[in-house]
C-alpha cells in the first residue's frame, strides 16, 4: 500500500476557508478515512480473515463526525481474536497502515458478547456502541450485532442514562457549572460538542415510543458555529485542539470579518443554548427514571398546585399552556410562583413559554403595569431562580427588550471574566448571598442588606445597570440610566421608586470612582461623596451595589483590600451626611420663610409638591395652632404635624402612635428659624384599625390634636397597649448608643441602633426629654426589627457635657436592653 | 538595570501610570498592600464602635528599567504621587543583576 498522504486533509481545508461549512469538512474527513481503512482491510485482513472479523466505526467517527484531527475509533468485532503469528501480524499491519497514514487511531477487539454486556468499568464502550457503523468485514456477523444491540440497549437503558447523566454532571462541574470562560473549551466546556453528544445519546436510550422533543433539530445554528469553530482550531493548530484561547479568537474573528468580542459572544450565545437544551434532556430523562424513595419525595410538593400551575416531581407545568396567547401575564406568575417556592420549571412549561415568545414580546412591548410583577418577583426568596430562568428562556428579552443589548456581549480582558449579562445576575446573585453570609469580613455588609427598605428595587437597579453597555454613548451608567428611564415609563415603575432606581443606575461608578482617585482622608472627599448621593439611605443602597458589582466581576475582583476601603468609603459618607443633618441648612435664600433652618436634606427627600403641601399646612397652623395631615400610601400611613416647637413634643407624638397601637417605622423632626416645627412619621397599622374602621383615623388625628395642644398625656395612651409577644425567629440586634460631640458646634449627635419594639422610639424620646435635653433634629428608620435613630441634643441651648453625655448615654443603654 | 518599587497612596495609582505612560513607560506590575510608616495609623469611628486602622491601605507599584532611565522614572513618578502631606509613601531603588524573557530567553535589558 502506498504511503497515504495528507493532501485529502489539504483540500478539505481549502474548501473549507472558502465556505466555512463544518458539515462538509466532517463528511469528507469521514469518507476520505473511510477509504483509507477499507483498503488496509483489503490489503491486511481480508487474505488472512476471510470472513470472522468485522470493522466497525464508533464514536464520533460512527457518527461520520470525524474533524480535521479527531481520534479515529474503530472497534474490531470477532468471536476469535488473532490467535497465532499469521493472524497476529496481519492485525498489526492494519493497524500500522492506519497510523501510517497518520491517522490517530484508537482501538479495541471485542466479541458479539461483549458488545452487547454491560461493563461498569468500560461504560464508554457501551456509550460508543451507539453510534457504531458498518465499515468493513463480516457483514454477516454485524448484521447479527446490530440485531442484538437494541434489545441490549433497552434492558440497560436506566443504567446507561444515569451514566451519561452522572457524566454531563461531572463534566459541568470541573467548568463550574458555566459556559463562561475566558478561554472556553469547544468540546469539553458546558455548551461544548460534548453536550451535544449527551443530548443524541440520551435521545438514543429513550424508548422509541416516546415522544421526545427534538432538542438537536432546533439547535442547527449552534451547533453549526461550534463545529465551524473547532474546525478552524483544527487546521490552524494542526491537532486535535480545542481550547478557543485569545490569539486564536482573534484569528477565528479576522476570517470572518467580525471583532473578537462579537465572535466569543456569537460563541457564548451559541454554548449557552446548548448548555440549556442538555439540562432539559437531563431533566426530563431523569423524570422517567424510577427512583423509588426520592420519587415520592420528589412528589410531596405537589400539593402547592393551583388551578392554573401544577407541581410535578419538583417541577412546575402550566395546566394549559394555550392560555399563553391569550392571558400573557400567566408566564410572570408562573416566574413569581417558581420564586416564592424555588422550583423551576419544567422542560415542557420552558418550551412552551419560548414558543410564546413572539407574542409575550409583543404584547409586553405595550406600556402595562408589569412592574407590580416584577417587584413582587424580586422580593422573593428564590428571586435569582426565577430571574434565571426568565433570562434562559428569553422571557427576560420579551419583557425588557433592552435587555438584548446585553446578551452574551463580551468586555474582551482578562479582568472581566464573564459576558455583560452574566455578570449581572451574579451581581444579583452576591447582593442576595449577603443575606446567608457566614463570611466575619462581610457581616458589615449583611448588616446593611438587612437596613435598606426595597430589595427589589436595588435588584431592578442592578438589573438594568450595565444595560446602556451595548450602545455607544458618553458613558454606560448614563446610557443606562437613560434607557432605565424609558422602561420604568413602560413598565409602569410606581413614582415613589423610580428615582431611587434611576439614580443607583446613574451613580453605580460613583464609590469605585471616590475609592481610585480621591484622598479618602480628605474633608472634602466626604463633602464631595455626601453632595453625590445626598442621603443616608441612598448610600447604604449604593455601598451595596457596589460591594455586589466588584464581587461580580471575577472569582477573585473584591479582595479584602477593596472591601475595607469600601467600608471605609460608606463610613466617611454616613459620617459626613449625618453631620450635614445639623451643618447644611436651607439659607435665606430660602424660596419660602417656612423653609429657612431646615437641613438641606428636607429638600432632598421630599417632592415639589410635597414642599407645597407643607407650606399650606404651615400657613393653617398659624392660626389653629397645629396643621396634621394623616394619609395613606399602599399599606403605610404618614402623619405629618406643624406647629410651634416646645420640649418633649416629638415624644409626645411618638407615644401617640404607639398608643393608640401604631409601629413607627420611619420619623423625622426639624424645626425652621422662626420656630415651627415639622415632625412626619411613617408608620404601619399592624392591627388594620385605621382601614377596617375609618372613623378611627379622624379620632386619631383629634388625639394628635389634643396632644399636641397639651391637652392630652400620651403616657396614659401608652399604658393602655398591650405589648405583642415577640417572635423567637426575630434576629438580636445589639444594642449600641453613640455619642459625638465633634460634628455639630452647638448640638451633640446621638446614635442609636436597637431592636425595634412597640413604644421604642417613645421611650428614647422620653428619656432624652425628662435628661432635660432638647431634641432639634431627629432622623428614625426602622427595616427588619432594627431601629436606627439618629437625634441631635442641646441642653439649655449648648452641647452636652461629659457628664451629661454619660448619664444620658447609662439611660439609653437601659432602654435598649427592655425587651 | 534598576529595580523602582513605590509605595504610593492608592488615589495617586492613575496619575502614576499616566505619568510613567507619558514618558514611555508602560509595564509594572502593581499590587495592592497595606502598611504604614511614620504615618501611623488612625481610629475610626462607625455607629460608637472606635476601631484603630494600623495598617493603611496603599498601592506597590514595581518596574525594572535601564540604568540610563531610572532618574528619569523616579522624577516623574514622585512628582506625580505627591501631594505634599504625611503619607504620600516611599521610592525604593535596587540592582537588578539580569532579566530574562522567559517566552524566548533573551537577557538583559532587551528583555524588559
Amino acid at each position: 500500500m502506498n504511503p497515504p498522504s495528507n493532501s485529502p486533509l489539504d483540500g478539505i481545508r481549502s474548501a473549507f476557508f472558502e465556505n466555512w461549512d463544518p458539515h462538509t469538512v466532517l463528511a469528507r474527513r469521514t469518507a476520505d478515512v473511510d477509504h483509507i481503512v477499507q483498503a488496509a482491510f483489503d490489503q491486511f485482513l481480508t487474505p488472512v480473515f476471510p470472513s470472522g472479523i468485522t470493522v466497525l466505526a464508533v464514536g464520533g467517527y460512527g457518527r461520520c463526525e470525524l474533524f480535521p484531527n479527531s481520534d479515529i475509533d474503530v472497534l474490531l468485532l470477532t468471536e476469535r481474536p488473532p490467535h497465532n503469528d499469521l493472524t497476529r501480524d496481519a492485525l498489526s499491519a492494519f493497524l500500522r497502515a492506519l497510523w501510517d497514514a497518520s491517522l490517530r487511531l484508537s482501538h479495541s477487539v471485542h466479541s458479539q458478547e461483549e458488545c452487547c454486556m454491560y461493563h461498569p468499568q468500560n461504560v464508554e464502550l457501551n456509550i460508543s456502541l451507539l453510534d457504531q457503523r458498518y465499515l468493513c468485514g463480516d457483514r454477516v456477523e454485524y448484521d447479527a450485532l446490530a440485531k442484538r444491540l437494541p434489545k441490549f440497549v433497552s434492558t440497560e437503558r436506566q443504567t446507561l442514562v444515569k451514566h451519561v447523566i452522572r457524566q454531563v454532571r461531572e463534566r459541568h462541574e470541573k467548568f463550574h457549572g458555566t459556559v463562561y470562560h475566558l478561554e472556553p473549551n469547544v468540546k469539553e466546556s458546558p455548551g461544548g460538542l460534548r453536550d451535544i453528544h449527551a443530548i443524541g445519546w440520551l435521545n438514543k436510550l429513550q424508548d422509541s415510543t416516546r415522544d421526545m422533543p427534538d432538542w438537536l433539530g432546533e439547535l442547527t445554528e449552534p451547533i453549526r458555529f461550534l463545529y465551524a469553530t473547532r474546525c478552524y482550531l483544527h487546521f490552524q493548530a494542526n491537532r486535535d485542539q480545542n481550547l478557543l484561547q485569545f490569539d486564536l479568537q482573534e484569528s477565528v474573528a479576522a476570517e470572518r470579518n467580525l471583532t473578537p468580542a462579537e465572535y466569543v459572544r456569537q460563541y457564548f450565545l451559541s454554548a449557552r443554548r446548548i448548555h440549556r437544551s442538555v439540562l432539559q434532556a437531563v431533566d426530563v430523562c431523569e423524570t422517567l427514571v424510577p427512583s423509588g424513595l426520592f420519587g415520592q419525595f420528589r412528589e410531596w410538593r405537589s400539593r402547592l398546585s393551583t388551578s392554573e400551575i401544577s407541581v410535578s416531581k419538583e417541577r412546575l407545568h402550566l395546566k394549559n399552556p394555550q392560555v399563553l396567547e391569550s392571558d400573557p401575564d400567566v408566564s410572570l406568575r408562573l416566574i413569581r410562583f417558581s420564586a416564592r417556592h424555588g422550583l423551576p420549571l419544567s422542560a415542557d412549561a420552558e418550551r412552551r413559554i419560548v414558543a410564546a415568545l413572539p407574542s409575550l414580546a409583543a404584547h409586553y412591548a405595550k406600556p402595562g403595569p408589569i412592574w407590580n410583577y416584577l417587584q413582587e418577583i424580586l422580593s422573593q426568596p428564590h428571586a435569582i431562580l426565577a430571574m434565571r430562568t426568565m433570562h434562559e428562556t428569553g422571557l427576560l428579552a420579551a419583557i425588557l427588550p433592552e435587555w438584548k443589548l446585553i446578551e452574551g456581549l463580551v468586555v474582551r480582558d482578562f479582568y472581566h471574566r464573564y459576558t455583560v449579562d452574566e455578570h449581572t445576575l451574579i451581581v444579583m446573585e452576591n447582593l442576595l448571598s449577603l443575606k446567608k453570609n457566614t463570611d466575619p469580613a462581610r457581616n458589615r455588609f449583611s448588616s446593611l442588606l438587612s437596613e435598606i427598605e426595597s430589595v427589589p428595587a436595588l435588584l431592578f437597579a442592578i438589573l438594568l445597570h450595565d444595560v446602556g453597555k451595548g450602545i455607544d454613548g458618553p458613558t454606560h451608567a448614563m446610557e443606562s440610566a437613560r434607557l432605565a428611564t424609558a422602561i420604568m415609563d413602560r413598565i409602569q415603575v410606581t413614582e415613589d421608586d423610580r428615582p431611587l432606581i434611576h439614580f443607583l443606575i446613574d451613580q453605580h461608578l460613583a464609590l469605585s470612582s471616590v475609592m481610585n482617585s480621591r484622598d479618602l482622608s480628605d474633608p472634602a472627599t466626604a463633602e464631595h461623596l455626601a453632595s453625590r448621593v445626598q442621603t443616608v439611605e441612598r448610600l447604604r443602597y449604593l455601598t451595596l451595589m457596589t460591594y455586589a458589582d466588584i464581587s461580580g466581576v471575577n472569582a477573585t475582583s473584591m479582595t479584602p483590600w477593596r472591601l475595607e476601603q469600601l467600608w471605609r468609603i460608606y463610613a466617611i459618607g454616613q459620617r459626613e451626611l449625618t453631620k450635614e443633618l445639623d451643618t447644611d441648612r436651607i439659607g435665606t435664600a430660602a424660596a419660602h420663610p417656612f423653609l429657612e433652618g431646615f437641613p438641606q436634606r428636607y429638600l432632598r427627600t421630599h417632592s415639589e409638591a410635597e414642599v407645597a403641601q407643607h407650606i399650606a399646612l404651615a400657613d393653617s397652623a398659624r392660626d389653629s395652632g397645629v396643621g396634621i395631615e394623616l394619609s395613606r400610601q399602599g399599606g403605610i400611613w404618614n402623619l405629618l404635624v406643624i406647629t410651634r416647637d416646645r420640649p418633649k413634643l416629638f415624644a409626645a407624638l411618638a407615644g401617640t402612635l404607639a398608643g393608640s397601637g401604631m409601629d413607627i417605622v420611619k420619623a423625622e423632626a426639624f424645626a425652621n428659624q422662626r420656630g415651627d416645627v415639622l415632625d412626619s412619621f411613617t408608620f404601619s397599622d399592624p392591627g388594620r384599625n385605621l382601614e377596617l374602621n375609618p372613623p378611627e383615623i379622624d379620632r386619631l388625628r383629634h388625639t394628635v390634636e389634643r396632644v399636641v395642644l397639651g391637652n392630652l398625656d400620651a403616657t396614659t395612651l401608652l399604658a393602655s397597649r398591650r405589648r405583642p409577644v415577640v417572635a423567637k425567629t426575630k434576629p438580636a440586634v445589639r444594642p449600641a448608643v453613640y455619642f459625638d460631640s465633634e460634628v455639630s458646634d452647638h448640638a451633640t449627635l446621638v446614635e442609636i441602633i436597637a431592636e425595634d419594639r412597640p413604644g421604642l422610639l417613645f421611650d428614647l424620646a422620653s428619656t432624652i426629654s425628662h435628661a432635660g435635653c432638647n431634641i432639634e433634629i431627629v432622623l428614625i428608620d426602622t427595616e427588619a426589627h432594627k431601629a436606627i435613630d439618629v437625634f441631635y441634643l442641646t441642653k439649655e441651648d449648648r452641647k452636652l457635657t461629659a457628664e451629661e453625655v454619660a448619664a444620658l448615654e447609662r439611660r439609653l443603654a437601659d432602654v435598649c436592653q427592655v425587651s | 538595570m534598576k529595580k523602582i518599587e513605590a509605595i504610593i497612596q492608592p488615589f495617586k495609582l492613575e496619575e502614576v501610570k499616566e505619568a510613567l505612560k507619558a514618558i514611555g513607560i508602560d509595564g509594572m506590575t502593581v499590587t495592592e498592600v497595606r502598611g504604614h510608616g511614620r504615618q501611623k495609623g488612625h481610629k475610626e469611628v462607625y455607629r460608637g464602635q472606635e476601631y484603630q486602622v494600623d495598617l493603611l491601605p496603599k498601592m506597590k507599584v514595581e518596574m525594572v528599567v535601564p540604568d540610563s532611565r531610572s532618574e528619569e522614572v523616579i522624577s516623574a513618578l514622585s512628582t506625580a504621587a505627591r501631594t505634599g502631606k504625611i503619607g504620600d509613601g516611599k521610592i525604593f531603588v535596587y540592582e537588578v543583576a539580569e532579566a530574562i524573557r522567559i517566552r524566548n530567553d533573551e537577557r538583559g535589558e532587551s528583555a524588559l
